[in-house]
């Protein structure tokens, strides 16, 4: 962030008004940003000086050699004279492009409650000139608790942390930053089951005077054992001994498909096998349909009368397992109206 | 006494779990008895006037005492030496020959029994089309309006079950089915039909020993599913014989027909199994459609010299089974009416399937699934006629659609990795493949050069028909080895040309697809012509060998004119036929049995409403229901075939009631076996609105 500041001496009079005001502003040159406007203080009229200022955020992305401001005023003094001035020139050179690069890793893409995930920031010199005082700061995503004691940096050294909250910042004291040199600061976070709410975005900032640089980082969080889905597997086997359970000499049939509540259709593999994974928990109905197995159909259960149905009630715990097996049994009397 | 708990006792057991009696009784303790059946009643076991052929399995078994039946009973009973087998023979009034079964009956537990038939004055009487198996006297079949669910329930060693008509044994849909309903049952401990208070223990069921199976028992000289006159009951029965658990059952010259299911089904175990001279004829047309279906452990089961013919789906489909079978001499035609199956479906190892007949299937005839492991199947020697699909078809790369396990996949690219040897059928065993398609005559003979898997023999088939590049093998013709670089020699001597595909057989991996099919010319330069179709007759009974291509007909005969309609129509959602509809059909069935070389597809339509899956089955069934009425008009199954094509071709174009009522529709597609012409007229006067 820079500041201009811009002095426009008033001459005899101090009569300013604001329109005259506008004009000066507005006759002043700004090239190759357009200007932002974020207050300005008139010191004082018996000063005669109005002293206001506008910042602007360099553009680290234009190969720019240097910035040129010049701005200007007019005036109409008492005898109705108009007179004109202009300023000096303000050059900032821009340093080739933006001083400071951050990039903000870690060691997984996806965590899980419980996981201890290590951030790594590597933080570069892309200026041709010394960088110091360098600061960090890092905001971590919701849930996800800083491990104490866990702070690396090489080869700077970190003079001072403080965390507050969810954010931390790290200043490295009086060391500088050479022209194309970097250093690295890992630390290490924990996962807690309240990362599941947020959305694992985290934000890390390196600041120096008249540079910043920022490095986002996202982590894909999974529910874990906090997952309210749970997995559903089952076989569709023609069954011999009518038990409603696949033993030895019982082959599975493939391709037979099973039709969940939610609507999900599942084919059997050639062992006549499915499971469904992230099945949300709770009452899951699923019913085997007829038509994809021709010549098979449900076969009697003679131990468990709710399994002599076409369908199958299972009550799902949250990231439980449950069963769903259908035994079917060589077809007759197919397509029977009334 | 072979009951501790007393005979009352052992009866009630007996009575709830059939299987126990079997279990309990040591085969030695059983009386032989010669029973004469003389009451074709049945109903509760009672001292009256007559001995029923319930209490004679009764007293068979030793679970009634002669005590309990009266004098007249008692003397329908004669003592039999020690070691003998029980007898149960008929001596029925005539006239009064079928038995109406108001409940299953017990169990044939008693070793050795036999259950004879054939012992009925009358009985010998043959049709001409079915020499082998005499028309039975004594019929079996519910009581009108009772559901019995098996005719004969074999639960004994040594049983033999001979000579009856066995019909109309079935079950109504509880939550789900019940256990197999079938004519014949064999099981050590037959499952009661559905879950009740009184169902067994699970111990009940010990199917892993082989020593509780019946051994041997014989089931022959039966009509399963038809009455004595051959017509197709009112209730066809669920399955034929259903050989649940037993070891080496035979069953032989049987007619197994008008099935809802297989007409010959296995269940856990049927090793030794002899299936021999069987006519198994238009079954599956409601449930599992093959005609011969087996599972579970089928270790040297042989399938012999069966005539299996006009049903649903494969001639002989087996699912998962361990062990190896010997299908050797079967005539498998006309298959596939209703499912577009390989005529022999193998999974497994260790199959041989030799010196069949296999025509007239809407897919191929032999398929091997590759998903299942199923290696080391020799296919040889076998005939095979008018196949859409590859005579026989290897699925390869693990392929696990529902089409490849009923079907197969085409022909298969040659082996390009060692992988394919585990993920394809018979160990990926290339195909032979010729060095031209074309052999030019050099001399008084044509050396056929080529080149197969090395270490294989290479079997070549005269090839008659033009079905494409790769016609079915009509004919064996020699087989010649591989040389160790797997280049094979044979020579044609034949001055005529002619038309050759060949398989390879290693017997370490099985044998091959067939070769692309090659021409030889002969000394004039040409090669006879290869008819498409050749003329053939739809029939199954009337000879039982494919009969030579008929010669080409001299003049031009004329066209067959029908002046009949060829759409039946239907009410909204249903499947029935209605009046209009039969009168319509009685026309169709005449024209079908004046003209005997027309068949007919029929096509199977609904209206564009409800889901594309449901119209699907709700135009099977239409298909199905028309069917069924021309079966019973006596049209032979084998000259009908179920297309269902759902919502997917509409008669019309709008919107009305008018447009639904006629796209409800089953269409009659007539095609003449012979090449003739056929000549319509259209008639709709059937149209139901809604």
């Amino acid at each position: 962030m820079l500041e201009h500041s811009l002095f426009v001496r008033l001459g005899r009079f101090f009569f300013l008004r604001d329109r005259r005001f506008r004009r000066v502003f507005l006759r002043a040159s700004f090239r190759f940003f357009s200007f932002l406007i974020v207050s300005f203080v008139l010191t004082g009229f018996l000063s005669q000086i109005g002293d206001f200022y506008y910042p602007f955020q360099p553009q680290p992305a234009i190969a720019q050699v240097s910035v040129d401001n010049q701005a200007g005023g007019s005036f109409t003094d008492a005898a109705g004279n108009p007179g004109a001035v202009t300023s000096n020139t303000t050059t900032i050179a821009t340093a080739g492009s933006a001083g400071l690069t951050i990039i903000k890793t870690a060691d997984r893409a996806a965590v899980e409650p419980g996981d201890v995930v290590v951030y790594r920031l590597l933080v570069r010199n892309t200026s041709t000139r010394p960088i110091s005082p360098i600061t960090l700061e890092d905001r971590l995503p919701l849930g996800v608790r800083y491990v104490e004691n866990s702070f690396t940096a090489a080869p700077l050294r970190i003079r001072s942390s403080r965390i507050n909250g969810r954010t931390f910042t790290l200043e490295f004291g009086n060391a500088t930053l050479n022209p194309g040199d970097s250093f690295t600061v890992a630390y290490a976070a924990l996962i807690t089951p309240d990362a599941v709410r947020g959305n694992g975005r985290n934000v890390a900032q390196a600041s120096a005077p008249g540079v910043i640089s920022t490095a986002t980082f996202r982590l894909t969080i999974r529910p874990g054992i906090l997952a309210d889905c749970g997995t559903i597997v089952g076989r569709v086997f023609v069954d011999k001994n009518f038990d409603g359970e696949q033993q030895s000499g019982e082959p599975g049939v493939p391709n037979a498909v099973v039709f969940m509540d939610d609507g999900n259709r599942i084919v059997t593999d050639v062992d006549g096998l499915f499971s469904i994974a992230n099945v949300i928990s709770g009452n899951r109905v699923g019913t085997l349909d007829l038509s994809s197995l021709p010549g098979y159909t449900l076969a009697p259960n003679l131990y468990r009368l709710s399994d002599n149905s076409q369908s199958r009630l299972v009550r799902l715990e949250p990231g439980g397992l449950a069963r769903m097996n259908f035994a079917v049994t060589p077809a007759f009397g197919e397509g029977q109206e009334q | 006494m072979k009951f501790a708990v007393g005979m009352v006792t052992g009866a009630a057991i007996a009575g709830l779990f059939p299987g126990l009696v079997a279990a309990q009784t040591s085969p030695e303790t059983l009386p032989a008895v010669r029973i004469v059946v003389n009451s074709p009643l049945d109903g509760p076991i009672q001292p009256d006037g007559a001995l029923t052929l319930r209490e004679a399995i009764a007293i068979a078994n030793d679970t009634l005492a002669l005590d309990d039946l009266s004098v007249p009973e008692q003397a329908q009973i004669e003592p039999l030496a020690a070691g003998e087998a029980s007898t149960i023979v008929f001596n029925l009034p005539p006239e009064e020959t079928t038995i109406y079964l108001t409940a299953v009956l017990p169990d044939l537990a008693a070793p050795g029994l036999v259950v004879d038939g054939t012992t009925q004055p009358g009985y010998g009487a043959t049709r001409p089309d079915l020499p082998e198996i005499p028309v039975p006297v004594v019929s079996l079949t519910p009581a009108p309006g009772r559901e019995v669910f098996r005719g004969f329930t074999v639960s004994g060693p040594g049983v033999t079950v001979r000579g009856f008509s066995l019909y109309g044994f079935w079950s109504r849909d509880r939550a789900t089915k019940t256990t197999p309903p079938a004519d014949i049952f064999i099981a050590s401990a037959p499952p009661p039909a559905d879950s009740s208070p009184d169902a067994p223990p699970i111990e009940f069921f010990n199917l892993e020993d082989p020593e509780i199976a019946p051994q041997q028992v014989v089931i022959e000289q039966n009509w399963l599913g038809v009455k004595p006159d051959g017509t197709t009951p009112a209730q066809r029965s669920a399955f034929g014989v259903s050989i649940f658990n037993s070891v080496g059952a035979q069953v032989r010259n049987n007619l197994i027909q008008n099935h809802e299911g297989s007409g010959v089904i296995t269940g856990y175990r049927a090793t030794g199994l002899a299936l021999v001279g069987n006519a198994i004829i238009g079954n599956g047309v409601a449930g599992i459609p093959d005609a011969v279906r087996l599972e579970g452990d089928v270790t040297e089961a042989t399938i012999l010299n069966n005539l299996i013919c006009a049903n649903d789906g494969s001639g002989i489909f087996l699912f998962k089974p361990e062990g190896g079978t010997l299908i050797q001499g079967n005539d498998i035609r006309f298959n596939g009416r209703r499912f577009e199956r390989a005529a022999v479906y193998v999974m497994g190892a260790g199959h041989q399937i030799l010196a069949n007949d296999i025509g007239y299937q809407p897919g191929p005839g032999v398929a091997v699934a590759a998903a299942a492991p199923s290696d080391r199947t020799l296919i040889r020697d076998n005939r095979f006629t008018q196949l859409q699909g590859l005579s026989i078809d290897l699925v390869t790369q693990n392929n696990a659609s529902i089409q490849d396990f009923q079907r197969g996949d085409g022909p298969n690219p040659p082996r390009n990795s060692r992988q394919r040897r585990r993920d394809t059928a018979n160990g990926a065993i290339n195909a032979p493949s010729f060095d031209r398609y074309v052999f030019d005559r050099g001399g008084d003979t044509v050396r056929l050069v080529g080149k197969a898997d090395p270490g294989s023999e290479v079997d070549l088939y005269r090839v008659v028909e033009d079905a494409g590049v790769y016609s079915p093998l009509a004919e064996p013709m020699m087989t010649v080895p591989t040389a160790a670089d797997g280049t094979f020699e044979a020579v044609w001597d034949d001055p005529a040309g002619g038309w050759v595909s060949a398989i390879a057989t290693n017997p370490e991996y099985g044998t091959s697809e067939p070769s692309p099919v090659i021409q030889i010319l002969g000394t004039d330069g040409t090669s006879p012509d290869r008819p498409s179709p050749a003329p053939y007759l739809a029939t199954c009974l009337a000879d039982a060998e494919p009969e030579a291509p008929a010669p080409p007909r001299a003049v031009t005969p004329d066209p067959i004119r029908l002046r009949i309609p060829r759409n039946i129509h239907f009410a909204l959602d249903r499947s029935d036929i209605s009046p209009e509809s039969a009168a319509i059909l009685d026309q169709i069935a005449a024209a079908l049995l004046d003209y005997p070389s027309l068949v007919v597809e029929l096509h199977g339509h609904t209206d564009p409403r409800a889901s594309v899956a449901y119209n699907q089955a709700l135009s099977e069934r239409r298909a199905i229901a028309a069917r069924d009425y021309l079966v019973r008009r006596g049209v032979a199954p084998e000259r009908l075939r179920i297309v269902p094509l759902g919502e997917s071709q509409r008669r019309s174009q709008g919107n009305s009631r008018l447009d639904f009522a006629r796209d409800r529709r089953v269409e009659f597609i007539f095609t003449d076996t012979q090449g003739l012409n056929i000549l319509f007229e259209d008639l709709e006067t059937d149209l139901q609105l809604e």
